[in-house]
């Protein structure tokens, strides 16, 4: 397999690309927001963006909600991923839940993190339980269907070479399906993360008093469009951050997987 | 080494790896989707021999080595190794497929060590079995290898080495070289031949190649159009080492036999 290793123009080029972009969009929202085409409350400009972000940081505020959504992001993905992984596996490879799991299933996936929050206010009040419900419940909707597929899935032909070199139903579990579905079971939980995130803010809908979605909510009974962009930049870089390293995690864990 | 090289072995090698295939019929399906996939076949695999099917694709060839090695059951007839009846995969009986089947999570040697397992080696026995396996089919120094940084060649011979590492008494081998270029299959025959005499297991061999069964099989078996059945079947006793380069007149005309039959009618 020949292996190209980029030369030192092309590393360059990988590096400017993104930072060129940003600053063509930047560079036009600055014009907006200098020509006074549209009034700087509706569509505050950067550096009123910027300082509305420093003002926040500087009340502790930006750090604390950050560190709240986290702490809910990673605590509703572990509860859903585990459970999602746990119940894939076994609903993957038996035979009842192959025929019936699907259409259910397909009821299911449809519905939105946003549209779960008024059960979840019910079932767990507004405490942090029907944050960790909502996000959960999400995470391991994409995590338990990825990976049944992934089980239900796996090349019979890896099945019948595992079973004529003599291995029992139990290494064969663990080292020959376990790995062929992992792919699956890897993408199904970088789904997840990525979903995390976007129930989080639907989670702190449920009257919360911390985190970047009630910080949003906040600001806009004060029509502080400002801090809006501002929460707003970070949730999009906090989630891109995230998925990067989650990329960088998965294709270690099933290097064998070329796209 | 072509002193072995005879359907006439040595006693104490006649004893493992008798296949006796009896008026084994399979069928897929039921009511209108119901396929023969096999006519009723009898044929034996005496120990230790190589014996050849050939025929079109879709005769049935292919499930006929699925029935032998346990993966589907006849509808009808027998499959018995050694007077035992196939109810299953057994690791007794190594199969090599076409699409190599390795598991591209484990290097070359994670591949044959999945094999050696089953025997229960201690640990130095175990290495040192996992490392000769793959020494003996030219791997040496590729051990850490995953099989997606291996060529096709390459990865067959490692399938190759997994498959004899745990001493199976037969060998089926389903159409192995198919994928690979003609240079690489030819070398690949001489592996194999040196590799089958060392182990000395009884061979299933399934082509559509017909010069590649002359060069490799004591006995060939050619089976017609689905719903296959066999037709004819040649021995060849010939010495080995054979190269279809140098075919005698006998081997040109069992050749030429084959082709014809292996001709689809003409319309």
């Amino acid at each position: 397999m020949a292996v190209s290793y980029p030369g030192a123009s092309e590393q360059f080029m990988t590096l400017i690309r993104p930072l060129a972009s940003f600053a063509i969009v930047l560079a036009i929202w600055s014009g907006v927001a200098l020509s006074g085409a549209v009034s700087d409350t509706l569509f505050p400009a950067p550096w009123t963006v910027w300082s509305a972000a420093v003002e926040m940081w500087n009340a502790g505020t930006l750090t604390s909600d950050i560190a709240i959504s986290i702490e809910r992001a990673v605590i509703g993905f572990a509860i859903g991923a585990s459970l999602g992984v746990l119940l894939g596996v076994v609903t993957g490879r038996t035979q009842v839940f192959r025929t019936l799991l699907n259409p259910f299933l397909t009821l299911l996936r449809p519905i939105p993190a946003i549209a779960l929050v008024p059960v979840a206010i019910v079932w767990f009040g507004i405490g942090e339980g029907s944050k960790y419900f909502v996000i959960s419940y999400t995470v391991f909707l994409a995590v338990w269907f990825n990976t049944h597929h992934g089980m239900d899935f796996v090349p019979e032909i890896y099945i019948r070479a595992s079973r004529s070199l003599g291995a029992s139903r139990l290494r064969e579990f663990l080292t020959v399906v376990v790995p062929a579905a992992a792919p699956h079971i890897v993408s199904g939980l970088r789904l997840g993360v990525a979903l995390a995130l976007l129930s989080l803010v639907a989670a702190e809908l449920t009257g919360a008093s911390s985190g970047i979605g009630y910080r949003l909510q906040e600001a806009r009974q004060y029509i502080r469009t400002d801090r809006m962009f501002a929460l707003l930049v970070m949730l999009g870089v906090i989630g891109a951050l995230v998925d990067y390293l989650v990329h960088r995690i998965s294709r270690s864990l099933v290097h064998w997987e070329q796209a | 080494m072509s002193a072995a090289s005879t359907i006439h072995l040595e006693p104490q090698a006649a004893v493992r790896g008798r296949v006796a295939i009896r008026n084994v019929e399979i069928v897929f399906g039921s009511g209108k989707h119901r396929t023969q996939a096999l006519a009723p076949v009898t044929i034996d695999l005496e120990p230790g021999t190589f014996t050849a099917l050939i025929g079109p694709s879709g005769c049935g060839k292919s499930t006929l080595m699925n029935a032998i090695a346990g993966f589907v059951f006849p509808s009808q007839g027998r499959i018995s190794i050694d007077g035992i009846d196939v109810k299953g995969p057994d690791p007794e009986v190594g199969v090599i497929f076409q699409q190599y089947a390795l598991f591209p999570w484990f290097t070359a040697l994670g591949n044959v060590k999945f094999a050696l397992k089953r025997l229960g080696l201690d640990r130095e026995e175990f290495e040192r079995r996992a490392h000769e396996a793959l020494a003996e089919v030219g791997l040496a120094g590729q051990e850490m290898k995953y099989p997606g940084q291996l060529s096709g060649g390459m990865k067959q011979r490692v399938a190759i080495a997994r498959t004899f590492s745990g001493a199976p008494k037969v060998m089926l081998m389903d159409e192995p070289f198919g994928a690979l270029d003609a240079q690489t299959r030819i070398s690949m025959h001489s592996l194999l031949m040196r590799i089958w005499q060392a182990h000395r297991a009884t061979v299933l061999f399934i082509t559509h190649d017909v010069d590649e069964a002359l060069v490799l099989a004591d006995r060939v078996h050619v089976m017609s159009r689905a719903p296959g059945r066999i037709i004819k079947t040649f021995d060849i006793a010939h010495q080995r080492p054979r190269s279809a380069a140098d075919f005698d007149m006998e081997q040109m005309r069992m050749r030429g036999e084959i082709h014809r039959l292996l001709r689809p009618p003409e319309e």
